[in-house]
């Protein structure tokens, strides 16, 4: 624990004669609202927390090891599975790790088809974020509308490389397929019918009264503490750092896009709350239909995919590439010794750190806030553990 | 009903045996029609409810177990009733048993002074709503014994929010219930109806402002002492797993869904009793029969009403936080319930026969506020531009 | 102020959400009711990229066995000989274990006649793990050869046509505007 912990923890007080025995409660890994299979120890007095462990490792599976037995190509179904909530910028982080340790240029009409399909894939994770916040709240009716949306989402994603889930839609080197014919229409029609359906979905559950009283003033994470814990992403923009991997270090072909870094405002509350956290995701997928239409717009011709050995060899040597996945920045690192396996393949994913610092953010507060915290921090299980 | 019972004795059916066994007979029949009564209005109820439900959320709901998924709930009753009746190891096995049947016992014997009709009650007290209000009280009682017998600490959690909630809430309930009684002076259900009419500006709820906002402070209320989203803490799905019946299963997880939606069904009649008018009439038929007919379709319609209010609200809100529950209730809802009594009693002061302008006005902007809602709900639909679907069929 | 401006809040946040939600009584449920109620069958309303269970034809398979190079899970086993008199490629045994396979499509890709494919199919449930290998091979069956110019043998050349449909349409240059 660091100092910064001791600074935020909120050790209610009882008075005495009050003092009551410590209830310590296992929520998870089979709990509804831990998406997943996560679990916390709970040390409880009544409805207040002392304080939640994480405990992490229920849904761990070696995909860091699998990566040394299966080659370069072959693994990158495996990294759908990464975090499969939005597996396309999980593709995107192996390939582009593959492509600077072998020093390939991917043809632009590659890289534009990716971030069609990266930013599809962000939507389509941020409303299963916000979703399964409101449920988590206890309304389910936003989350219905969020995933009727990400349905179409994904009918569109299954027309570009033919699953809804692990799409496994990047090769090394570019992507596997093209744009089919008429995707262009078809996914600026689906843009056209989404953006309204965001407004409504806000004054539907965001600005809901009792909604903003939930999440609003719940734990918020001042913008040095989420740097110490090393929060990425939306987490960390919730706090009103304007950080964006996007931004900040260009890959792929984002810098010839104009779109902006939504950050937290602390609208209803302090800066950094459950509430800016939820919004900034909100407000990210405004953001992604403007990159997808500038995309959608220009899309240069050309190949798609570079020509690359079916028997993928790098040199000897080393890449660390970060991308911007929907739960922030996401490291490949990937060593080579020459041959077709990698020696070795480390992941670093925004849900750990997240996990990590629930613990700090947990103490003093309610257990329904807990689940606030979990849902509002959008900690995926599998991306914890890999 | 006491009538119809001393009819009943006095017509010979029961010749000799003792008057008092046959008061208990008729009384058992009564009990026994009712039962059946209220498990089709529970399972009609959670059938609606899922449709309800199902449309909000672009889904369809139930449709397949007879025409348009009519008959699901006898579908899910019977493999409830066929699931294997767990009781935990550790439990405090008679408590647990008992505490369904508590909770039933509570909402079952409200029914016995709901009244669908003139002469449609079993039994028209002189202390109905106290007597409603006290016994609704019986399933605080079940629900609290299920999360302590549980022996389960999620359950437990759930059983104490709901014995401080539904506590805590029978005070604007009750101040709810006053200022009505304050324009009736009757406490009896049959009564108050009867000091309503038929016409909107004649019922209690447009009557004058206080009464409107008394309503509203009831309808909260009751959805709080009915478990109601957003008001659904005891159970709380995505926080307490399933609250106080986390270890139930079987029939006595049945039981409990029942009190629920039988719940519902009564804050709707209780609703449609003291504001809405209840079973009153227009005076358009001389047969008794028929007229029983009509008011029992009319209160069921009126309290199937609020019924469906509640499962959309279910269907939009959130659920409050536990502090957030009791702010509502003590900072804001019982002193405006306190204010609101007090300017009712200078009202009736002022008015004690009522103010016929005040009411028609009253009538005219509830009807501004409606249309005000749809030209709402049309843009809503405007700006999405969705595939329309008018029938509620599907 | 901050008492009344919460009341104020909440009667129209909820007035507002209320209102959408009534919208929706009017809008069409988005329930495909999979798999009796549907005019079409969802097989084939799937895009032509749909990614279901794998399909092999024999007749125009080469035995190169890239496809069995490129499974990461190696849920595809081929036993190819070369016979030594004719200096033909003899397939012996063709499984696919589609209880292993994840529809990732590295192995279509490869092939370089389209004969192995996914299908748009995708109810696989069985009720034994053993009956999911689906084994091609029935007795050893000679590779197919390309031949230089279009296909002549009758019973071959539609199957032939559909798998290089199949690699075609994944090289589809997509529309540019």
């Amino acid at each position: 624990m660091s100092t910064t912990s001791i600074e935020i923890g909120l050790e209610r007080e009882t008075p005495a004669g009050l003092e009551t025995e410590e209830m310590t409660l296992n929520m998870g890994p089979q709990h509804p609202s831990t998406h997943g299979v996560l679990r916390f120890v709970v040390k409880a007095d009544g409805e207040i927390m002392r304080r939640a462990i994480p405990d992490i490792g229920y849904l761990h599976r070696s995909i860091e090891k699998i990566s040394e037995k299966v080659g370069y190509h072959g693994f990158m179904p495996y990294t759908d599975r990464v975090d499969y909530v939005s597996a396309m910028q999980c593709n995107q982080g192996w390939a582009i790790a593959c492509e600077s340790l072998a020093g390939i240029e991917v043809p632009r009409r590659g890289e534009y088809c990716r971030v069609i399909a990266c930013e599809f894939g962000r939507i389509a994770s941020h409303l299963i974020s916000v979703g399964a916040t409101a449920m988590d709240i206890g309304a389910f009716t936003p989350f219905t509308h969020a995933l009727r949306e990400r349905e179409k989402i994904n009918d569109i994603l299954e027309e570009l490389c033919g699953a809804r889930l692990t799409f496994n839609y990047m090769r090394i080197g570019g992507c596997a397929w093209d744009i089919p014919p008429g995707f262009i229409k078809r996914a600026t029609a689906f843009l056209d019918a989404f953006e309204p359906l965001i407004d409504e979905y806000n004054e539907l559950i965001s600005f809901n009264k009792i909604y903003t009283e939930r999440m609003g003033n719940v734990a918020p994470v001042s913008a040095e503490l989420a740097i110490a814990w090393n929060l990425v992403g939306p987490n960390l923009r919730g706090s009103g750092v304007k950080y964006d991997v996007r931004k900040d270090e260009p890959y792929s072909v984002y810098p010839e896009f104009d779109f902006d870094v939504p950050v937290g405002e602390g609208k209803m509350g302090e800066v950094g709350d459950c509430w800016d956290r939820y919004m900034v995701r909100m407000d990210e997928m405004k953001e992604s239909c403007k990159i997808l239409r500038q995309a959608l717009g220009g899309l240069p011709e050309g190949p798609v995919v570079a020509k690359v050995a079916r028997t993928f060899k790098p040199p000897v040597g080393e890449a660390y590439v970060r991308v911007e996945g929907s739960r922030g920045d996401m490291g490949w690192f990937v060593v080579s010794d020459g041959t077709a396996f990698p020696v070795r393949t480390h992941i670093r994913t925004g849900s750990y750190s997240a996990m990590a610092i629930v613990e700090v953010l947990s103490q003093g507060l309610m257990i329904a806030d807990l689940i606030a915290v979990i849902a509002s921090l959008d900690i995926v299980a599998p991306e914890v553990d890999r | 009903m006491r009538k119809f019972a001393d009819s009943l004795l006095n017509g010979g059916i029961f010749d000799g045996m003792p008057i008092e066994l046959g008061y208990v007979l008729v009384v058992a029949f009564f009990a026994f029609v009712l039962l059946n009564f209220i498990m089709l209005v529970a399972g009609v109820t959670s059938w609606l409810e899922r449709r309800v439900w199902g449309r909000i959320q672009s889904r369809i709901g139930p449709n397949r177990v007879g025409p348009q998924g009519t008959i699901q709930w006898l579908a899910d009753g019977l493999k409830n009733i066929m699931k294997e009746d767990i009781i935990p190891e550790e439990a405090d096995a008679p408590l647990f048993k008992i505490a369904p049947y508590l909770a039933m016992m509570g909402f079952f014997a409200t029914f016995a002074v709901i009244p669908f009709g003139d002469g449609l009650v079993v039994a028209d007290l002189d202390v109905g709503l106290l007597y409603i209000t006290a016994v609704t009280a019986l399933v605080v009682v079940g629900v609290l014994m299920a999360g302590w017998a549980s022996n389960n600490k999620w359950a437990l959690l759930g059983g104490i929010r709901s014995a401080a909630q539904i506590i805590s809430y029978e005070i604007p309930a009750g101040l709810g219930v006053i200022t009505v009684v304050l324009f009736t002076g009757s406490l009896s259900m049959q009564s108050i109806i009867r000091a309503q009419g038929w016409e909107p500006w004649n019922w209690f709820m447009f009557d004058n402002p206080f009464l409107f906002v008394a309503f509203f402070l009831f309808f909260v209320s009751a959805l709080a002492e009915g478990n109601r989203t957003p008001f659904d803490l005891p159970e709380a799905e995505s926080e307490l797993v399933a609250g106080a019946f986390t270890e139930y299963s079987g029939l006595r997880n049945l039981l409990f869904f029942l009190v629920e939606w039988g719940n519902l069904y009564v804050i709707g009649a209780l609703c449609a009793t003291m504001f809405l008018g209840g079973w009153q009439i227009p005076p358009v038929t001389e047969n008794p029969f028929l007229l029983g007919l009509l008011q029992f379709i009319t209160f069921f319609a009126k309290s199937y009403f609020i019924v469906f209010v509640a499962m959309w609200i279910r269907g939009t809100l959130p659920r409050v936080r536990v502090d957030q529950l009791m702010t509502l209730c003590w900072k804001y809802l019982t002193p405006i319930a306190f204010v609101n009594l007090l300017g009712a009693m200078i009202w009736f002061i002022v008015f004690p026969h009522g103010f016929l302008p005040m009411r028609i006005a009253m009538v005219l902007i509830g009807g501004g506020i409606f249309l005000y809602f749809l030209s709402r709900v049309m843009f809503h639909l405007r700006r999405a531009k969705p595939e329309m679907h008018l029938s509620p069929l599907a | 102020m901050g008492y009344f401006q919460n009341i104020k809040d909440t009667i129209t946040t909820i007035f507002e959400g209320m209102a959408i939600t009534a919208s929706h009584f009017v809008r069409k449920p988005y329930t495909v009711q999979y798999p009796d109620r549907i005019d079409i069958r969802i097989q084939d309303t799937l895009p032509f990229r749909y990614r279901g269970l794998l399909d092999v034809d024999l007749e125009i398979c080469t035995g190169c066995l890239a496809c069995e190079r490129a499974c990461p899970i190696d849920c595809i086993v081929i036993d190819a000989d070369k016979n030594k008199k004719t200096k033909e490629m003899v397939l012996k045994r063709f499984d696919i274990d589609l209880a292993k396979c994840m529809y990732c499509g590295l192995c279509s890709e490869p092939c370089p006649t389209g004969s192995i494919h996914h299908t748009p199919e995708f109810e696989g449930a069985d009720y034994s793990l053993e009956s999911l290998v689906r084994r091609y091979v029935k007795a050893p069956i000679p590779a197919y050869k390309p031949i230089k110019g279009p296909e002549t043998d009758p019973e071959v050349a539609p199957i032939l046509s559909r798998g290089l449909k199949y690699l075609d349409e994944f090289a589809t240059p997509g529309d540019s505007k």
